[in-house]
């Protein structure tokens, strides 16, 4: 069966397309080219120094989970996707931390400090028929035995 | 600075006025009519003295203060309706506060009021992009906080439904609050998980409600009750590297509510350990004991140690939420900030009965709403 949808990002500016010419997925950001802070999303003005420099750059794949939970109840009116889901925050070696969705909503799978890398993959689908696209993030170890295998 | 004293305060009772399940049905005016009419007869003025009014609430529409004011009789008086999250009704107050005490008006009205759906609040607080991600769902930013907590100082999901427990135990008392049966820590433990960490029981239950307020300058304080003085009504935003939804790993500011606390000791020339009640922001079972830390009653991990010593319960050394917080009374968004000024009124003038804090001089109160804000207010007997 072909997929007719048409693939839209929860927000555009937030990242890379994956599947251009087989590149790798990306979160685009902001670096203060004044003050040297990194900023997910990229603003206009830095929020630490307010200086108007500000350079898109790429951020790192790969991260850590700072903090996480499983969201097991509904949300209304605006998220649409599966329940229960994974949410947390995940530092990233520039310096940002990013709230995010985990591809796990499995909570023994989500640990403070453990590696996970970015995917991009469905939301939903939306009102209109069309399917929302986000950044995700994923445990490496997700589907290694033990919680600390694999490493 | 005039002093600003607190003349009257007002409630409805806490709970569900939407008609379902055997609830009654109420509109929020209606619930602001009966606050407001507490707090009036409370204050012993006349209707056509009140000289402005400031009404709190979050998701009542437009118009929310005049709606409740025209239940009683409009009477020309500017009326400012405040948005802001949780913390509406805390800084409406600061207005009618700064009113006075500039020397503006000598009486003002204060009103908070809220009707809130069942289920999880739906919460605009956020981007857009994020709502429609599932950020904007408050049990979850503040499971996240409590996963942190826990790793670094070790609380314990047993420490956490404690606190629910010494919350549902006052609430027993509270006559305006929405539960008033005690629960066990099974229970707490033991209830449906709402995001993990955090189980039903350690979140506090949406409720309707509405509380109003009366503040007046001394010349027109002529109320045979205690006088209970506005000691610092302090309302801050956060600093950019610590907000919710992501931020900064190098920059950490201090927290809202310790900038908040710095400043409202400032204000009133007291300390953590000159006040005599706290009625501290609970949305969730760790909240407390993380909000009890962060206003300087006790170092970063403490706190947890301290509650099961019995240090917050009504006869400890600090009681906290005697009213029995949100987790008991319930959290009308708009209205939860003045209910914890009334509740630190009634125990000031002596008048909380069986609850009674014996001899409390001082109190504080303390909210955090969306944006993040956080907002204190330090009352004296």
């Amino acid at each position: 069966m072909v997929n007719n949808k048409r693939k839209i990002p929860v927000r555009e500016g937030l990242f890379t397309a994956s599947s251009s010419a087989g590149g790798k997925p990306r979160l685009l950001g902001g670096k203060c080219l004044s003050c040297g802070e990194v900023i997910f999303p990229k603003l206009e003005i830095c929020p630490n120094c307010q200086e108007e420099k500000i350079r898109e750059i790429t951020l790192s794949r790969r991260g850590k989970i700072y903090s996480h939970t499983v969201v097991m109840q509904q949300p209304r009116p605006y998220y649409k996707g599966p329940v229960p889901y994974g949410l947390g925050y995940v530092e990233l070696p520039e310096g940002v931390r990013i709230e995010t969705l985990f591809t796990e909503c499995d909570p023994e799978t989500l640990e403070i400090g453990e590696e996970v890398e970015l995917i991009i993959d469905k939301l939903y689908d939306d009102d209109q028929g069309n399917e929302l696209i986000t950044y995700k993030f994923k445990p490496i170890n997700a589907y290694a035995s033990g919680k600390n295998g694999g490493k | 600075m005039r002093e600003v004293i607190v003349a009257g305060v007002g409630m409805c009772r806490f709970g569900r006025y939407d008609g379902e399940r055997e609830h009654p049905y109420k509109t929020f005016y209606e619930l602001g009519r009966e606050a407001v009419m507490n707090a009036w007869k409370d204050a012993g003025i006349k209707w056509k003295d009140v000289q402005a009014g400031f009404c709190g609430s979050c998701y009542q529409g437009v118009g929310s203060g005049h709606k409740v004011l025209a239940e009683i009789g409009l009477t020309g008086i500017p009326i400012i309706n405040v948005e802001n999250g949780c913390s509406s009704s805390s800084s409406a107050f600061r207005l009618a506060y700064q009113s006075i005490a500039t020397g503006l008006y000598d009486i003002c009205l204060v009103v908070g009021v809220e009707k809130v759906p069942r289920g999880f609040i739906a919460s605009t607080g956020w981007p857009e992009w994020q709502m429609k991600m599932g950020f904007n769902v408050q049990p979850a930013a503040y499971a996240m906080e409590t996963v942190r907590y826990m790793e670094e100082y070790g609380a314990t999901l047993e420490q956490f439904a404690k606190v629910t427990v010494k919350n549902r135990k006052n609430g027993v008392l509270f006559p305006y609050g929405y539960f008033r049966q005690e629960v066990s820590i099974e229970e707490v433990l033991n209830s449906r998980m709402v995001s993990k960490p955090l189980t039903l029981l350690m979140c506090c239950p949406n409720a309707d409600g509405a509380v109003a307020v009366i503040l007046v300058s001394r010349k027109k304080f002529r109320s045979k009750k205690k006088k209970v003085t506005v000691a610092a009504a302090v309302l801050v935003s956060s600093l950019y590297g610590v907000e919710r939804g992501g931020g900064s790993v190098k920059i950490q500011n201090a927290d809202r509510t310790r900038i908040a606390a710095k400043q409202a000791y400032e204000a009133s020339g007291c300390g953590p350990e000159d006040i005599d009640l706290f009625e501290l922001y609970d949305p969730m079972a760790p909240i407390e004991l993380i909000s009890i830390e962060r206003v300087g009653i006790c170092k970063p991990g403490e706190a947890g140690h301290l509650l099961e010593e019995g240090v917050f319960d009504r006869g400890g050394r600090f009681p906290v939420n005697t009213s029995g917080g949100l987790l008991s009374r319930g959290h009308p968004l708009g209205a939860t900030g003045l209910a914890q000024i009334a509740e630190v009124v009634w125990q000031l003038r002596g008048e909380a009965g069986s609850r009674s804090i014996p001899g409390a001089r001082v109190g504080m109160c303390h909210t955090m709403g969306a944006g993040p804000n956080c907002a204190i207010t330090i009352l004296k007997a």
